[in-house]
C-alpha cells in the first residue's frame, strides 16, 4: 500500500511551512519529505527516484529558479511546483517558461496545491508516453 | 615700501628715549638698504637720476613720518635736515609735481572708467546727509534695478526696494549703516516693473582721514542664474530623495510581507490539514478551524493591498554615458562632502560604451554606495578620500567601483551585507544595500563587496553594455 502513495519532496527554507505543508499533504494521502535546502535535496534524492517537487523561490544558497535550472539540465524529468511568499507579478508565466508546472502564492490554498500536484503526476505520465512512442 | 613702515612702525615703541634718534637713523637706513635704491657709503650728492632723487625724497618722507610718529624727536632737527635735502631737490619737486599730477589724473580715469564697465551694480551713498542719499550709480547698477539715473541719484537708497523685498533683510542693512559696518548678503530684489532678482549685496564704509564714515559704498551682483542652478539641484535632491524613501518603504513593506506571509502559509496549511484531520467529526473544531482559516485569509488579503499600494513604480531604461550619471549624482551631495571635510576623487573611463538603464534607480544606488563611504570614514578624521572609478571589465561589461578609506567591513558582517534589515548603524533600516543590489540585479549586473588590502572598503557592481532591456521577472 505504501509503495503506491505518490511522492512529494518539499523544498523550503522555512522550518515551520516545510511542517505545515507536510502535515498538510500527508491527510491527502501523500508521501512527503521535506528539505530546507536544495542542496540537502540533491543530496538526499536520485534523480531517478519519482515524486513531485514543491519548490520554495527565495532560499539563501541555490534558489528555486537556480534548483529548477539544475535539475532540467541533469535530464531528470521531476515535476516542479513553485511556491513563494514574495510578490511576483509574472512568476507564474515564468515558471511554465522553464518548465515547472505551475506557480503559487503563499499562503498556498492546500486543495489548490493538491489540484496542481494532481496535474503534474498526470503531465509526467504523459510525458512518458510521449516519450515511449 | 608701505608695508615696511607698518612692519617697522611697532618697533618704534621700544626704543628708549636717550637713544632714539639713533635707533631712527638706523632704521631710516635700513629702509634704504631694504628698498635696494640705496647703498651705504654712497654719497648722496652723487645722485643724478631723477628715480634715485624720487626715491630718496620718499625715504626722507617716511623717514619723518617715523620720527613724528614715535612723537619722540624734536622738530627743530628735521627741519634742519629737511631744509637742506630741499634745497637739493627744488627743481626735481616741481617736475614731479607735474608728473604726479598726471599721473592721478589718468588714475581717476581708469578708476571712473572701471566703475562705469564693470558688470556688477555700483552705487556710492551720502553718508554725510541725513536721507542717505544716492550720489552716484554705474550703469550695471540701472539696468540691473531697471531705475534711470534721475530716479535715483538724490533718492534715499532704501526707496528703490520694491515693497515686496524681504523686511529683515532691508532692516538687517539699515542696522549695519546706523553701526557704521559693512553689510555682505543675498537677497531677493524687485526691478523697477516688478520683476524679481536675486543678489548678491555688499555694502561698506567710506572713512575720511579722522576715520568718519562720509559715504557708503555699495556692489550689487545679479545671481539669479546661479540661485536657479541651486535650487534646480536642490529639487533634483528633493525628488531624488523621495523616490529613495518610497522606495525603502516599498522595500520594507514588500520584505515585511515575505516574513508574515510564512507563518500564513504555516497557519493555513495546519488548520487546512487539521480540518481533512476531522473532516464529518467534531463540528465546534470545524467552525473553530474554517475561522481560523477565513483570518488567515484577511491577513493575507491585507498584505496583497498593502503591497498593490506600495507598488514599485516601473524601471524606464534609456540609454546612458554612466560617467555623467555619476558626476551628476556626485553633485546633488557634494555640499554633504564638503561639509564632512572629505575628498571625492574620480578616475573615469572616458571611452564607456552607453549602458541602458534607470536613471533615478542608478542614481539611488550611487547615492546609497556613496553616504555609506562618507559615514564609513567619519569615524576617523584622517580618512577622508572617496575614490570613484569607472571602467570596462570586459567587452559586455562596464564595471562602477566605490572606494573608501573608512574603517571597512568586518568579517562576520560580509555575508549579511545585502540581506534585508541587516544594518550595522545605529539608526539604519537596512534596507539601502538590499534595494541597492536588487536594482542592479534587475539591471542584469552584480553588486559586490570586498576591503581593500590597506584599509577602507570598496563597492562594486557591473553593469552589461548590449541590454536594451533588463528581464522584468527578475
Amino acid at each position: 500500500m505504501l509503495s503506491e502513495k505518490k511522492k512529494i519532496y518539499i523544498v523550503d527554507d522555512d522550518e515551520s511551512v516545510c511542517r505545515a505543508l507536510k502535515t498538510l499533504l500527508m491527510t491527502f494521502d501523500f508521501e512527503v519529505k521535506t528539505f530546507n535546502s536544495a542542496k540537502s535535496f540533491f543530496d538526499a534524492v536520485p534523480n531517478d527516484e519519482p515524486g513531485c517537487l514543491v519548490l520554495d523561490i527565495h532560499m539563501p544558497g541555490l534558489d528555486g529558479w537556480a534548483t529548477q535550472k539544475k535539475i532540467i539540465d541533469s535530464g531528470s524529468k521531476r515535476s516542479v511546483i513553485f511556491i513563494s511568499a514574495e510578490k511576483q507579478d509574472n512568476a507564474a508565466d515564468r515558471a511554465l517558461k522553464v518548465g515547472a508546472v505551475g506557480f503559487l502564492q503563499k499562503p498556498v490554498d492546500g486543495q489548490t496545491l493538491v489540484d496542481l500536484i494532481n496535474v503534474a503526476s498526470k503531465n509526467t505520465n504523459d510525458t512518458i508516453v510521449h516519450l515511449k512512442k | 615700501m608701505k608695508q615696511t613702515k607698518k612692519i617697522k612702525a611697532p618697533l618704534l615703541t621700544k626704543i628708549t628715549r636717550s637713544n632714539l634718534e639713533e635707533q631712527v637713523r638706523q632704521q631710516t637706513d635700513e629702509l634704504k638698504i631694504r628698498s635696494g635704491q640705496l647703498k651705504q657709503g654712497v654719497d648722496r650728492e652723487r645722485l643724478g637720476a631723477d628715480r634715485e632723487k624720487l626715491a630718496e625724497e620718499k625715504f626722507r618722507q617716511q623717514t619723518d613720518e617715523l620720527k613724528i610718529r614715535s612723537g619722540q624727536l624734536k622738530q627743530g632737527v628735521d627741519r634742519e635736515r629737511l631744509g637742506a635735502d630741499r634745497e637739493k631737490q627744488g627743481a626735481d619737486r616741481e617736475k614731479l609735481g607735474a608728473d604726479r599730477e598726471k599721473l592721478a589724473e589718468e588714475q581717476i580715469h581708469i578708476r571712473t572708467k572701471a566703475m562705469e564697465f564693470t558688470l556688477d551694480g555700483i552705487f556710492i551713498i551720502d553718508a554725510k546727509k541725513p536721507n542717505f542719499p544716492i550720489i552716484y550709480a554705474n550703469p550695471s547698477f540701472h539696468s540691473l534695478t531697471g531705475y534711470t539715473k534721475n530716479e535715483v541719484i538724490g533718492k534715499n537708497y532704501f526707496n528703490l526696494y520694491g515693497s515686496n523685498t524681504d523686511l529683515r533683510v532691508v532692516e538687517e542693512i539699515k542696522q549695519s549703516m546706523r553701526q557704521e559696518k559693512s553689510f555682505h548678503g543675498e537677497m531677493l530684489n524687485f526691478r523697477k516693473n516688478g520683476k524679481k532678482f536675486w543678489s548678491s549685496l555688499r555694502i561698506a564704509p567710506v572713512r575720511d582721514t579722522n576715520g568718519a564714515v562720509t559715504h557708503y559704498v555699495g556692489i550689487q551682483t545679479d545671481t539669479t542664474l546661479m540661485k536657479q542652478r541651486n535650487l534646480e539641484i536642490e529639487e533634483q535632491r528633493e525628488d531624488l530623495l523621495h523616490v529613495t524613501r518610497v522606495g525603502k518603504l516599498a522595500e520594507f513593506v514588500s520584505s515585511l510581507a515575505h516574513e508574515i506571509s510564512q507563518p500564513l502559509t504555516a497557519i493555513l496549511s495546519y488548520a487546512q490539514a487539521a480540518q481533512r484531520m476531522f473532516a464529518g467529526r467534531e463540528p465546534q473544531l470545524q467552525e473553530i478551524l474554517q475561522y481560523i482559516i477565513n483570518d488567515d485569509q484577511r491577513a493575507t488579503e491585507v498584505i496583497r493591498r498593502l503591497r498593490l499600494l506600495l507598488k514599485k513604480s516601473k524601471p524606464t531604461f534609456e540609454p546612458l554615458d554612466i560617467n555623467v550619471l555619476i558626476n551628476e549624482t556626485v553633485m546633488l551631495i557634494m555640499t554633504h562632502i564638503t561639509v564632512r571635510k572629505k575628498v571625492i576623487k574620480f578616475e573615469l573611463d572616458s571611452k564607456l560604451p552607453f549602458i541602458h538603464c534607470d536613471r533615478i534607480q542608478l542614481q539611488q544606488v550611487l547615492l546609497n554606495l556613496i553616504s555609506n563611504s562618507l559615514e564609513a570614514m567619519d569615524e576617523s578624521s584622517d580618512s577622508c578620500e572617496l575614490l570613484i572609478r569607472t571602467l570596462r571589465k570586459d567587452t559586455d561589461t562596464i564595471m562602477v567601483e566605490v572606494k573608501d578609506s573608512g574603517c571597512g567591513i568586518p568579517a562576520e558582517n560580509m555575508k549579511k551585507l545585502f540581506a534585508h534589515f541587516f544594518t550595522s548603524k545605529i539608526d539604519g533600516l537596512g534596507m539601502g544595500l538590499s534595494i541597492s543590489r536588487s536594482i542592479v540585479e534587475a539591471h542584469g549586473g552584480r553588486l559586490e563587496a570586498k576591503n581593500n588590502p590597506d584599509r577602507g572598503a570598496t563597492f562594486y557592481f557591473t553593469i552589461p553594455v548590449n541590454r536594451k532591456n533588463a528581464p522584468t521577472d527578475l
